[in-house]
């Protein structure tokens, strides 16, 4: 677990003496983008599930099971684990809010579950996670690099590759349901773990850049090697978890091409080049576009969207009311 | 480049690259127009229910109850044969992906399993025009020409509607009192359900519901407000939808100075308790002028328990203009009240719009000058665009009506701004538009709720709407909010205000008959007309003159002698204009929404029944793109001018949704609506955001995404 003994005089937080402008920048965009599950109308879709055929519906519920798994991961270790490294006390601060919203995200997939399914069947998903081989596995090796003691780095490059590249063969799904008009309000809620997981993924691996810079050639070479060896096992999971679970509905490819679209945007996060040429990443337009929450104009009638966010209060001062 | 492997993508694929570009920076429009093309190859075409001939549709669709016989049986076999032909003769194709696949989604007639198609789009059209012609051939044929030249467009449950066999209302939208009783208040909750089964969304007023801790039958803190109302009738529009067509949906309206505002508000609030929190539910604040005036002098502002107000004054508070009393009721003892300071009230408001985009707002005061007719206005709509005087209905203790009062209803429909100024001929189109939408309100009798009922048949109220204009601005190299912008805007709703009217006053000679309440509007007096006797409404600059070449306009003699007509045979319909945010139609007659700007060059539209589709603004390529300019980029002050410049012409009211970036602050938005106050606004739709994403983590490539 954590490593909480370091012997450092207890300071007071002060958001006034910046070291990094950026925690500041992130810690804005992340209390702005505050969220609870309970503002989408997701029972908006109980409707639209009920067209979904059984395998269709055991796929979605054991997508989201698994993304439960890994949020939870990332919001009782992961982001945890990370604290203790932070350069800045600010870092700690956006690392606990990082936390927090993971332990949102794990909740949402719950709010989903209770709208659109029964017990029996929640319970079975969970059962299945449990016991599926490649989800355990990507999950331990995620651990393995968090447990105390390692290499506070090589956490970041698990972290990066946890929040940036393992979410997305799940986040494929909803993605891929609303573009088809399914599930429309659940994507919305999806969307809004999405934006988030961006700005965690971009943020870990920018500490992770920032701490990369000092080090020599050796150490750096070591990482690097780390980073893409790390890659490849969690790829080779990947792959593996992605067949078994899409082949039945035959989107398995294209799953995979969002693989490598992801898996280069978390490198591209570390300061890493490309892994994956240009040609295996072309992820299908309607996936790549859906993933952008801005300035979607939706009807009200049928959800909230994703694009609302708490908005900084200023007084009006006499000159506004000057009429 | 349309390449080969565009062939091999599905159409949502090829839709969808419209929102990234291709390599050298261009958006993808061809990609689009290959989208419609494979959804017709790919999907319409295979699951077209296919007939030899047009008897032979038109008796298998009759006889399996697809359409009503009636509607058919005003014509004749020859004529029907001779507007089909015309219909087809125009070789009418969707230009956008979006338009064609909401028609087939959301409207065309469908078997009763949903999986065949039984109308192209032409049938759809001219059923449309059959319904509402009842019989009148010539009137038929133009219904036709206007509707499939793009130039009108009936509101969508009229469009989905007319002619089928079993079908929901022809009418748009529904307002309704409620009064500060339980027969009142359960009568109204039925009558959502009621409106919403059949189609349309509903407005309901809480103004005269007596706040929370009020007493019942003297006993005090006995009344739990209007909150546990609004949970009942949020619950009653999500059980109540159109056979699945469209989901209920309704709004709430309540006076600024109700005690229960800020709790009203709090509705709407991330945080907000399960109890208590209002998801799909649309709330709208009415606000008076003294509400301004009391915020300029950063003052308190109370708030007047409509319990005691009624008691004291014999009228329910939507009865009382509070600018006018507020002093007296601040004086008066028996009246209870509380306060919260104004700018604080204002701040709230922006607050909960930067995290809901509500509440809508209705100023209270400037509706009322500006409305011709006798009586008070006192709430909107669903889509804050209807203002229509109402009255109270009374009951029995059995629910029946120990007096019928009247509520709203409105049949909308709206003309495409550039097809209609391409056809050259204003009077004729309005005029058919007119005519249409009358044929709705004439052909509609909502028996399930009366006084929705006796409020159609006196009023023959209707809303004729715009939409297009900025796609028809940019066509013509003009920046919408710019002052030839706004100059076209004045000149063509006064234009589009003249021969609505005239029309309307033909139609009172032709049926013999006045809406009720003429004599005591300003239409009879000829108040109404002064404005337009005073001065010219005519184009100033070259520029704009330049559009109106060819277009004949009304003078200050042709006003003269429309309102000499008009205070002699009176007027058939008390309102005629309103003007609505058209979504769903504006896509499938290839327009931008309503007035407003571009939300986005590539808008990404998504709902309950289509998903995530991407929509390119009317008229763009990739060589006029400086002129679209969206909302964001326009900002709040140009588009408030537009809208002021029509506000001035449309006797209700016209959505107006305000677009701000993420980092404005509450302030910013409470500065935009002094400002549209300040410039008679009469009513705000949404306040909508939009985010940038934070640098680094943007979706790379994305049209809606980059300014």
């Amino acid at each position: 677990m954590k490593d909480m003994t370091a012997t450092r005089i207890p300071r007071a937080i002060n958001w006034n003496r910046l070291e990094d402008d950026k925690d500041l920048e992130v810690w804005n965009r992340l209390t702005v983008n505050f969220w609870l599950p309970e503002k989408v109308p997701l029972s908006n879709d109980i409707q639209s599930w009920a067209t979904l055929t059984g395998p269709e519906k055991q796929l979605t519920i054991r997508v989201f099971t698994g993304l439960t798994l890994l949020d939870t991961i990332q919001n009782t270790v992961g982001a945890p684990a990370l604290m203790p490294d932070a350069i800045t006390p600010h870092e700690e601060a956006v690392l606990t809010n990082i936390a927090f919203m993971e332990a949102v995200h794990a909740r949402s997939y719950s709010s989903i579950f209770s709208t659109l399914c029964s017990t029996r069947e929640i319970d079975e998903a969970f059962r299945w996670s449990e016991e599926n081989p490649h989800l355990q596995a990507k999950a331990k090796a995620v651990l393995d690099t968090y447990a105390p003691g390692n290499d506070p780095l090589k956490r970041k490059i698990a972290s990066v590759f946890l929040e940036s590249f393992l979410f997305y063969s799940g986040f494929y799904l909803p993605m891929y349901w609303s573009s088809r008009a399914k599930l429309t309000n659940t994507a919305d809620l999806i969307r809004l773990i999405i934006r988030d997981e961006a700005v965690h993924g971009y943020y870990i691996g920018y500490k992770f850049q920032r701490g990369y810079e000092q080090l020599d050639e050796a150490r750096r070479q070591e990482l690097k090697d780390y980073a893409f060896g790390l890659m490849f096992e969690l790829y080779g999971i990947e792959n593996q978890y992605t067949e078994e679970l899409y082949d039945e509905i035959g989107l398995t490819e294209d799953v995979k091409v969002f693989l490598h679209y992801n898996a280069n945007k978390a490198l591209q996060n570390l300061g890493f080049e490309a892994l994956f040429p240009p040609e295996v990443s072309e992820v299908n337009p309607a996936i790549l576009a859906a993933l952008s929450p801005d300035s979607e104009n939706h009807d009200f009638f049928s959800g909230s969207g994703s694009s609302y966010v708490i908005g900084k209060a200023v007084a009006t001062e006499d000159e506004d009311w000057d009429f | 480049m349309l390449d080969s492997s565009l062939n091999e993508l599905d159409y949502h694929a090829l839709n969808a690259m419209l929102n990234l570009y291709d390599a050298d920076g261009n958006i993808r429009f061809d990609a689009d127009r290959m989208a419609a093309r494979q959804y017709f190859l790919q999907h319409v075409n295979q699951n077209t229910v296919f007939f030899h001939s047009l008897d032979e549709k038109l008796g298998y669709l009759v006889a399996e109850g697809y359409y009503e016989e009636a509607v058919l049986d005003q014509y004749t076999k020859n004529f029907m044969r001779e507007i089909w032909d015309a219909a087809y003769a125009r070789k009418f194709r969707f230009p956008t992906f979006l338009g064609a696949f909401k028609y087939y989604t959301s409207y065309t007639l469908k078997t009763r399993d949903g999986q065949r198609y039984l109308e192209r789009y032409e049938d759809r059209v001219v059923m449309t025009a059959l319904a509402l012609a009842r019989g009148d051939e010539a009137l038929a044929m133009s219904f036709m020409e206007e509707m499939l030249a793009g130039r009108f467009q009936p509101a969508t449950p009229t469009f989905l509607n007319a002619g089928k066999q079993s079908r929901g209302e022809l009418i748009s939208c529904f307002l309704l009192r409620l009064e500060d009783n339980m027969e009142s208040i359960g009568r109204g909750i039925n009558s959502a359900l009621q409106l919403s089964k059949r189609g349309g969304g509903v407005a309901l007023l809480l103004t005269n519901i007596r706040e929370h801790g009020a007493p019942i039958k003297g006993i005090e803190n006995q009344s739990s407000g209007v909150i546990p109302v609004m949970k009942l009738l949020e619950d009653s529009f999500s059980y109540a939808n159109q056979l699945g067509a469209r989901q209920g949906a309704g709004a709430v309206y309540l006076n600024a100075h109700h005690p229960d505002i800020m709790r009203f508000l709090d509705t709407k609030r991330e945080n907000a308790d399960e109890k208590i929190r209002i998801k799909t539910l649309s709330l709208g604040v009415v606000i008076p002028d003294i509400t301004f005036e009391l915020a300029k002098k950063n003052a308190d502002m109370y708030l007047f328990s409509p319990h005691d107000v009624e008691k004291i004054y014999g009228v329910p508070f939507s009865e009382i203009p509070v600018t006018e009393k507020y002093a007296e009721m601040v004086d008066d003892k028996r009246i209870r009240k509380s306060k919260v300071n104004a700018r604080e009230f204002f701040q709230t408001i922006a607050e909960i719009q930067f995290e809901s985009g509500y509440p809508y707002v209705m100023f209270e005061d400037t509706v009322n000058r500006m409305n011709p007719i006798d009586g008070r206005i006192n709430m909107s709509n669903l889509c804050s665009e209807i203002l229509q005087v109402n009255e109270a209905s009374e009951f029995n203790h059995d629910l029946s009506y120990s007096h019928l009062g009247t509520d709203i209803s409105c049949n909308l429909g709206s003309l495409n701004i550039a097809r209609t100024m391409d056809g050259k001929d204003l009077g004729r189109t309005v005029g058919a538009a007119i005519r249409a939408l009358t044929a709705v309100s004439e052909l509609s009798a909502i028996d399930s709720v009366p006084s929705v009922r006796r409020g159609n048949d006196e009023s023959h109220a209707i809303g004729l709407g715009q939409m297009n204009l900025h796609g028809f601005l940019a066509r013509e190299h003009i920046h919408y909010g710019s002052p030839e912008g706004v100059e076209f805007t004045s000149v063509y709703f006064a234009a589009v205000a003249y021969h609505a009217i005239r029309t309307s006053c033909d139609l009172a000679q032709e049926r013999k008959a006045t809406f009720k309440g003429f004599e005591a509007s300003g239409y009879a007096s000829g108040t109404f007309f002064d404005k337009y006797t005073d001065r010219d409404w005519l184009p100033e600059s070259e520029r704009v003159q330049a559009l109106f070449d060819g277009i004949s306009l009304p003078t200050r003699d042709d006003w003269l002698a429309l309102k000499a007509d008009v205070m002699k045979h009176g007027m058939f319909n008390r309102n005629l204009q309103a003007v609505p945010p058209t979504g769903s139609i504006s896509y499938i007659n290839n327009s931008t929404s309503s007035i407003h700007p571009i939300v986005s060059k590539i808008e990404i539209r998504k709902e309950g029944k289509i998903g995530r589709v991407y929509y390119p603004a009317a008229f763009m390529n990739n060589e006029n793109l400086e002129y679209y300019r969206d909302a964001y980029e326009i900002g709040a002050e140009a588009l408030i001018d537009t809208y002021a410049a029509a506000t001035e012409h449309v006797d209700q009211g016209l959505s107006l949704t305000l677009f701000f970036p993420a980092d404005a602050t509450t302030r910013d938005i409470n500065r935009a609506q002094i400002y549209a106050w300040k410039k008679g606004i009469k009513t705000i739709y949404y306040v909508r955001l939009r985010q940038e994403a934070l640098e680094g983590t943007e979706v790379q490539g994305c049209v809606s995404c980059t300014l």
